[in-house]
């Protein structure tokens, strides 16, 4: 274990300690949001850092799982959990096919497209307001009755790192190694005998998957959902927390979710500013530090030890 | 005897463009062969058909008595055509170790430490072990092109196209590559290779076959190719016919 | 529906194709050249609509120099964003080109939106149109905000299509788009060319912005649906291709307009409104991804 990887786990040990140690409640709060974006943020890196594939449909993926696990909850009576599971089935399924729909564009041809299906989803979700309450919102019980904020603080804490390692486990496998030789060139990897079209849409799946995850366990937090949740800004904010934390690497991407949300309330002064100012920082890191901040420090720590 | 590859009436365009204009070509197994040809004159379209790249405009590759019609690369892989590309297509950001993974760990049965004690052997025969674990970026033109040579090894393949693989390659690791190429033919690989360099290709195969726009104009023993008028006029072109 | 309902929805088609055109153009034209696609580019729209509020509404200079000081400003920004963070994919200063080239575009999209956000505050300005009142051709009635900037945005599309037919600069801005390698060899400066490009492309958008700014509203996410749209306009008419441009607008303007009407539930119909062309642009690119004009992408 590098001296990094010690840090790291430093800081989730220290995550653990925080409601123990009397962290007031705003703070656990706004960790758990965190910890929503550091899901959101990493699943994206998953297929951005990973495959090479860029998408702009990730905020709306979190929200459809959002979605489809209140509806299915509110409509059918369904339980919590296999509500959940729903949404996150939805999640995947929908982005196993735009994966398999959108096999042959890259580049801007593909993050067009994907802007496409996030905006006919978040305008459709709009758009059902029968159904969905559309842009007024929809309250939606909540995870567990009259849990209290360090309740739901550990349950993002574990979903978040249990989400990581999940995908750690899938690209320490060979399946990780097929994506990024997918990402260097796809003929060069199909003319080796994999399957380039299976492996390329199962990523788009399992990064949506994960967001859908995300999505639904934020709404039964917060408890209100918009169809906001979904839109190009909240993209932005997205990927702003990935490319800030190091979108090649799903560690550093989860690591700046938190980091980007923790600076958010303290910098509640600056107000509107600190989104211009993430703008800023995420241009300069793109241009100067493409690892991201954490990349940036593994480098560090890597050259002292 | 039934050939192992067999081309019939192979065409192809792209737009208003003939690159290919309804060949038939048939490969025995074990063979080693040339393919020449001035530039455009259709060699890579040929394999990139052969690999499952482009889709034919008419005509049929048959692989072992079955039609290759509609088989992703990757499926034709795994039957056992391997390849190289003109243009390198080395995984930049992988190590060179991983690069060696990729095709073996394709086949599901073979484990991890088999297929990483195989690439170590492959790599050695190479030359390459001391570069196991560095980036694939940081590999010299001829090095990568050795680097494609054993993906291709670790995937025993059946048949092998190979597209320039000595291109800005230095004459002595052409020499190694010679060697391997022999080396693989004798262990029973149908050979298929395309290079600009007569020298390689006139020492090394014991058929040659040469294109010119889209159609073959010579097809026979490395002798007979040579002098063989119609070559000479496609190389050199009209004036020389003048 | 009577006939002049049918003419009056189509004029509106017409008005509203005019600036999708004007968007558009800036977006290809900058595709043409760098052969990326800008994400900031409704950005620059927005900029352009706070340019000409400026103007207007706090400098108090004739509305009409409102889009003149948009253009030149949104000029200005344009090759300051090429210089610095488009310049580097060209010279080989970035890792991952293509990633770079999208992420670096949208980044600046989040930055700019939310520093308009900062300065500007969230609420809708409304800098006073270039003329107001209506026009009435026999019973079709137009209101006269709309026509004036539409009639501003003709000249505008006209005048740099000569610009690429028939001056030097023009050519040399077709003759990259065509050939990058080949431009080069006949001596044309891509550097500048490029810088150039982007230039103008973004001042389109400022033109856009301020021309249409003052008919709707002056807001910070004003230029998020215009720029879809334009990007829609864009795929129809292929990706990089100025007529394509031109076409495809006409077409997505029409299509929505008549959308519409066509389906009977009204407040659905409107609430889908942006989706029609949404559903265009998947299609197009998954069936015909080089859309009208564009020619096919060559595979290595
Ligand atoms: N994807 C493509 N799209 C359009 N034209 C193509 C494409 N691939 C090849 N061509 C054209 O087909 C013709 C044959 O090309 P090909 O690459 O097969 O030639 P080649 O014999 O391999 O030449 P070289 O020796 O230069 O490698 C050329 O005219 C080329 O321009
Ligand atoms: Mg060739």
């Amino acid at each position: 274990m590098t001296l990094f990887h010690k840090v790291l786990l430093g800081f989730v040990g220290l995550a653990a300690m925080l409601p123990l140690i009397g962290v007031p409640q705003y703070w656990l709060y706004t960790l758990t949001i965190g910890l929503y974006y550091a899901m959101l943020a990493s699943s994206w890196s998953l297929l951005v850092g990973y495959v090479g594939r860029i998408s702009f449909a990730q905020a709306a993926m979190s929200g459809l799982g959002a979605y489809v696990s209140v509806l299915t909850g509110m409509y059918l009576d369904l339980p919590v959990i296999p509500s959940l599971l729903l949404g996150v089935a939805a999640a995947g399924v929908l982005g196993l096919f735009i994966g398999w729909l959108t096999l042959r564009l890259h580049g801007a041809y593909l993050g067009l497209t994907t802007i496409a299906f996030g905006e006919i989803l978040r305008i459709t979700v709009t758009a059902e307001h029968q159904l969905t309450q559309g842009s007024r919102g929809l309250q939606v019980r909540p995870l567990i009755e009259g849990a209290g904020p360090a309740t739901y603080y550990y349950i993002f804490l574990a979903a978040a790192v249990a989400s990581v390692l999940l995908m750690l486990l899938l690209l320490r496998s060979r399946i990780g190694l097929f994506f990024q030789a997918i990402r260097e060139d796809e003929d060069g990897t199909a003319s080796l005998g994999v399957n380039v079209t299976l492996w390329k849409s199962l990523a788009f799946g399992c990064s949506t998957a994960f967001a859908g995850l995300a999505g639904g366990l934020y709404a039964h937090f917060v408890q209100l959902i918009t169809p906001s949740m979904m839109s190009m800004q909240e993209m932005g904010y997205v990927l702003a927390m990935a490319v800030i934390g190091g979108f090649s690497n799903v560690v550093y991407a989860a690591f700046g979710g938190v980091l980007l949300q923790i600076l958010l309330e303290a910098l509640r002064e600056l107000g509107e500013w600190r989104l211009a100012v993430f703008g800023i920082i995420a241009i300069l890191m793109l241009r100067f530090a493409p690892n991201g901040v954490f990349g940036w420090l593994e480098n560090l720590l890597k050259r002292k030890g | 005897m039934q050939p192992q590859l067999d081309i019939s009436n192979l065409s192809k365009s792209f737009g208003g463009l003939q690159a290919l204009k309804g060949i038939d070509l048939s490969f025995q197994k074990g063979e080693l062969v040339g393919l020449i040809g001035p530039n455009g004159s259709g060699k890579t379209t040929l394999l990139n058909i052969i690999g499952g790249y482009y889709k034919a405009s008419g005509g049929a590759v048959t692989l072992e008595g079955h039609k290759t019609d509609g088989l992703a690369p990757s499926t034709l892989a795994r039957l056992g055509i391997g390849r190289s590309f003109q243009v390198t297509k080395v995984f930049k950001r992988l190590t060179v170790l991983e690069n060696m993974l990729v095709g073996a760990l394709a086949d599901w049965r073979l484990s991890r430490s088999s297929a990483r004690d195989k690439a170590h052997g492959v790599l050695e025969k190479l030359k390459l072990t001391r570069l196991a674990d560095s980036p694939a970026s940081s590999l010299s033109g001829g090095q990568a092109k050795l680097l494609e040579f054993g993906r291709i090894m670790m995937l025993d393949p059946k048949i092998v196209l190979l597209d320039e693989p000595f291109g800005g390659v230095h004459p002595e690791l052409k020499r190694f590559m010679y060697e391997k190429i022999v080396e693989w033919n004798e262990a029973g690989a149908t050979i298929i290779l395309i290079s600009h360099d007569m020298g390689s290709i006139f020492g090394l195969c014991r058929r040659v076959v040469t294109l010119s726009y889209g159609d073959i104009i010579a097809d026979g023993d490395p002798e007979t190719v040579r002098n063989d008028p119609a070559v000479l006029e496609a190389y050199l072109g009209d004036h020389h016919a003048a | 529906m009577t006939l002049v309902a049918i003419a009056e929805q189509a004029a509106n088609g017409l008005i509203i194709s005019t600036f999708y055109a004007l968007i558009a153009l800036g977006i290809a034209l900058i595709f043409g050249v760098l052969k990326i696609v800008n994400f900031a580019h409704g950005e620059f729209y927005m900029l352009g609509g706070y340019s000409c509020y400026l103007a207007v509404t706090l400098l108090g200079l004739p509305p009409i120099f409102g889009v003149v000081f948009a253009v030149v400003i949104l000029m200005a920004v344009g090759v300051l964003v090429e210089q610095t963070l488009i310049k580097p994919i060209h010279t080989g200063k970035v890792d991952r080109p293509d990633e770079y080239a999208i992420m670096i575009t949208f980044a600046l999209a989040i930055m700019l939106l939310n520093l308009a956000n900062s300065v500007f505050g969230p609420w809708p300005q409304s800098p006073a149109p270039v003329s107001r009142g209506i026009v009435e051709f026999g019973e079709l009635i137009i209101p006269g905000d709309r026509l004036s900037a539409a009639g501003i945005g003709i000249l505008l599309i006209v005048g740099l299509l000569l610009i690429l037919r028939y001056t030097w600069a023009g050519k040399a801005v077709r003759a990259v788009s065509q050939d990058r390698a080949a431009a080069e060899t006949f001596g044309i400066n891509i550097s500048r060319v490029s810088m150039l490009s982007f230039g103008a492309g973004a001042a389109l958008a400022g033109a856009a912005g301020a021309l249409i700014g003052p008919v709707f509203n002056v807001v910070p996410a004003m230029g998020a649906v215009p720029a879809i749209k334009a990007y829609i306009v864009v795929v129809l008419g292929g990706l990089g291709s100025i007529p394509g441009a031109i076409v495809g607008a006409l077409i997505l303007g029409q299509v929505e307009v008549f959308a519409t009407i066509l389906i009977p539930d009204t407040n659905r119909a409107l609430a889908y409104k942006d989706a029609y062309g949404l559903v265009v642009l998947i299609l197009v690119l998954l069936v015909r991804p080089q859309g009208l004009f564009g020619k096919p992408e060559r595979r290595a």
